[in-house]
């Protein structure tokens, strides 16, 4: 047999290697700017564009499916080429690829500053995006198992491994919690409900974690290690351990996100218990990469990629550590809701994914450019800022954490609440706010030094787009002696990969979403639950539209600290009519489950125009153009009968003259408010987004009432 | 601690006995399939990152 002359295409890992940094710096930047907002509500530039509710997810969106997505695929094109030592199945495949994917990043850009959101958080973008995001996976799919069938190498490397349950269960994710009931081109319902769509979201929203931010980065792990130390990985059998392990734990741990909720015991039990297990394969893979160095750690004194490398591999220690330690009701009680969970997702995010990134990226681009990197320098004056910005963003956020939940929880000796308003923990814990800011400036300041020092170094080079490689072709799989292993059989069967990847993810899925999806019994319903009347749907949708929920959480947990503080704790029942749910993970500002009621009209009002009226030094921004803008009833028809067809029991033909019943109510908010000296005419947003605050809880004290 | 745990699980305990015998026998599965592959595998396998079918020569120096 004579040896194949072909070329890897570099062209494509360069492309996304660009995108990666370009989205990377605008990602980061959005997320300083909200860092900022939360203690100068000012930086939003007065802009509903550009308030902290609608950019939160826009950052999220581009650091996990813009930066660490291009990166992903840099390294999955870069990585998956060699290892089969193949040229990627199709070069029009790869070009769609990446194409259509920058595509789908500036529609997010576009459609979330614009309010247009699902509001299920890492899911916000709406349907006709979530359309073409399966379309372009797809595609990556194709072009990607083309490469393995096309193959010159055997057996499948576990970096492939990784690729491919990353693949598999992405899809899974994506699909099934992307299952919504179109209104228009740009507004959908969740086909979900309350604690169903809430579990449907943390299974999701846990499993992105793992199968986005972990998967990937660990196959990459598993390939670029090894190559930039020169050594192989230290334990191959350890690798095959750490994979089975990790995509058969991981997807059983979602409900950790939902402890203390109205999620059926059993589900958070079961959560809980797979969230300690996974600490096993997670410190498995770290270990593997950190003893890969073993005999080699005078390599990392000098060599600024290896270090990147080291303190990703400890970060994603530290990280899976947390990870368990948080899922445990005690801590998680503590924990959730509070900056604790932002400090633990950005030793994640900045370590583990970043300096991945980095790395890879200052070993990568100099070999596909045949060049010496421009300045090693600059590349190590990047990992000491980075590694100082992700301390000094972390530290405050624990510290802010703690002090806020801890405050929160403080009652007097006299068993009264000791700071019974919100807003003195907060204004507590500005200072750490402040500080995570200057962590994340540093951050970012290192990430624009790298891609200065990288754009001088593509220069000073010459990009090699197609790279020439030799290698055997495969035998026929005939002339190979039969195999009693069937480990070693499978490396060598991609397409039995994928189904024993996708049914040992399902396993997890199947056992903890179907019966609460199925058995009504896990949701009690309550008599006195009525449905929004179309105002308060409006107003609902508005509540999404600025993204409340991205610092307002509607769900209070069965603590003494958060009955005296919000009212009654939350029922399952009482969520039966929410598509989509919005219990929201993080509380900036006080929950609002039991809002409705508290305040006056009028208070609302003033407090929507302007929040320090009502309450000085708060950090929320003015919302005065809900005064000014009108809201569009155009689409309440068709919003009540999409919500009919999903289970809201309004009556036949209700489409029809819900418009009638919304001005009636909010006719009679504007009256009310005139008695306050406040002249608005009711056709405005603010008075549906009024009504809809108003609404919130107050089905139960309706009852308790009713009894009486 | 534990103790805790177990009494916080609504119904019954089923779960927590579900959950640790699925964690035991995974773990063992795959652990003895791990002690049948054979050496030379492991060797041909780890190496595979090291051998892209490129000539290394023009690499960049290491930094």
């Amino acid at each position: 047999m004579q040896p194949e002359n072909f070329y890897y295409d570099n062209k494509i890992v360069r492309n996304f290697g660009i995108a990666t940094v370009v989205w990377g710096i605008i990602g980061m930047t959005v997320g300083l700017i909200i860092a900022i907002q939360l203690y100068h509500p000012g930086m939003n530039m007065g802009n509903q564009y550009t308030t902290y509710g609608r950019i939160r997810p826009l950052h999220t969106n581009a650091v996990i499916f813009a930066f660490v997505g291009n990166a992903i695929f840099m390294g999955v094109y870069y990585s998956l080429q060699r290892l089969l030592k193949a040229r990627m199945f199709s070069d029009l495949l790869s070009k769609i690829h990446f194409w259509g994917w920058q595509l789908i990043i500036v529609s997010a850009v576009i459609t979330l500053p614009l309010g247009i959101t699902t509001s299920h958080e890492y899911a916000e973008l709406e349907w006709p995006i979530d359309i073409a995001i399966t379309l372009i996976w797809v595609v990556f799919g194709i072009n990607m198992f083309g490469t393995i069938f096309k193959r010159r190498e055997r057996h499948l490397y576990v970096a492939i491994w990784f690729y491919i349950a990353t693949f598999i269960t992405i899809a899974v994710l994506h699909v099934v919690n992307s299952f919504e009931l179109p209104v228009s081109f740009l507004k959908s319902y969740m086909v979900y409900a309350g604690v169903q769509d809430a579990l449907v979201q943390w299974w999701y929203g846990h499993n992105a974690v793992a199968f986005f931010l972990t998967t990937p980065y660990l196959g990459l792990m598993y390939y670029f290690l090894p190559k930039m130390a020169n050594r192989p990985i230290y334990s191959y059998k350890l690798s095959i351990l750490h994979f089975w392990a990790l995509i058969f734990i991981y997807i059983w741990a979602g409900p950790h996100h939902l402890l203390y909720t109205t999620l059926p015991g059993w589900a958070q039990s079961l959560g809980v218990a797979f969230s300690v297990m996974l600490i096993a394969p997670s410190w498995g893979g770290m270990i593997n990469g950190l003893l890969t160095l073993r005999g080699a750690w005078d390599k990392v004194r000098d060599n600024v990629i290896l270090k990147f490398m080291v303190v990703a591999l400890t970060a994603y220690g530290m990280a899976t550590f947390e990870g368990p330690m948080l899922s445990l009701k005690q801590v998680n009680g503590i924990a959730h809701f509070s900056d604790w969970i932002i400090a633990h997702v950005h030793v994640g995010a900045l370590g583990w994914n970043g300096f991945l990134t980095f790395g890879i990226l200052y070993w990568l681009i100099p070999r596909i450019y045949r060049t010496d990197l421009y300045s090693k320098k600059m590349a190590s004056f990047h990992f000491w800022i980075g590694t100082l910005g992700i301390l000094f963003y972390a530290i405050p956020m624990y510290w802010a954490g703690f002090t806020q939940s801890l405050m929160l929880k403080e009652f007097t000796p006299e068993g009264m609440l000791k700071y019974p308003n919100f807003l003195e923990t907060t204004l507590q814990i500005l200072p750490m706010h402040i500080m995570r800011s200057i962590g994340g400036g540093m951050y970012l300041l290192g990430v624009i030094v790298m891609a200065y020092n990288l754009t001088r170094t593509a220069l000073q080079g010459k990009l090699v787009a197609d790279e020439a490689a030799q290698a055997m072709p495969l035998a026929p799989v005939q002339t190979i002696a039969r195999e009693n292993k069937w480990h070693r059989r499978l490396e060598r069967k991609p397409i039995q990969m994928l189904v024993i990847s996708l049914l040992v993810i399902l396993v997890g899925t199947f056992v903890e979403l179907m019966p609460t999806l199925t058995i009504s019994s896990n949701i009690p319903t309550i008599a006195a639950v009525k449905p929004y009347t179309p105002l308060e749907l409006q107003g609902r949708d508005l509540y999404i539209r600025e993204g409340c929920v991205g610092c307002h959480s509607q769900t209070i947990r069965p603590f003494r600290s958060e009955t005296e503080r919000y009212g009654e704790y939350s029922k399952a029942g009482e969520f039966v009519y929410d598509h989509p749910f919005l219990w929201g993970s993080k509380r900036t500002g006080p929950d609002l489950a039991r809002e409705g009621q508290k305040y006056g009209n009028a208070w609302h009002y003033n407090h929507l125009m302007d929040p320090r009226l009502m309450s000085p030094g708060s950090i929320m921004p003015n919302y005065d153009w809900l005064i000014t803008q009108t809201l569009d009833t155009s689409l309440t028809g068709a919003k009540i009968a999409a919500m009919r067809k999903l289970g809201v029991p309004y009556p036949a033909g209700y489409e029809n003259k819900a418009n009638k019943d919304l001005d009636k109510q909010a006719r009679e908010i504007a009256d009310n408010l005139s008695k306050d000296h406040i002249k608005v005419k009711s056709d405005k947003e603010i008075i549906a987004i009024i009504a809809y605050l108003q609404r919130l809880g107050t089905d139960i004290k309706v009852s308790k009432t009713a009894n009486k | 601690m534990f103790k805790q745990f177990t009494e916080n699980i609504d119904g019954n305990q089923v779960y927590l006995l579900l959950s640790l015998s699925v964690f035991f026998i995974f773990f063992i599965v795959v652990g003895i399939v791990l002690i049948r592959i054979r050496k030379h595998h492991v060797i041909h396998m780890s190496d595979l990152p090291l051998h892209d079918g490129v000539n290394n020569l023009s690499q960049p120096s290491e930094l």
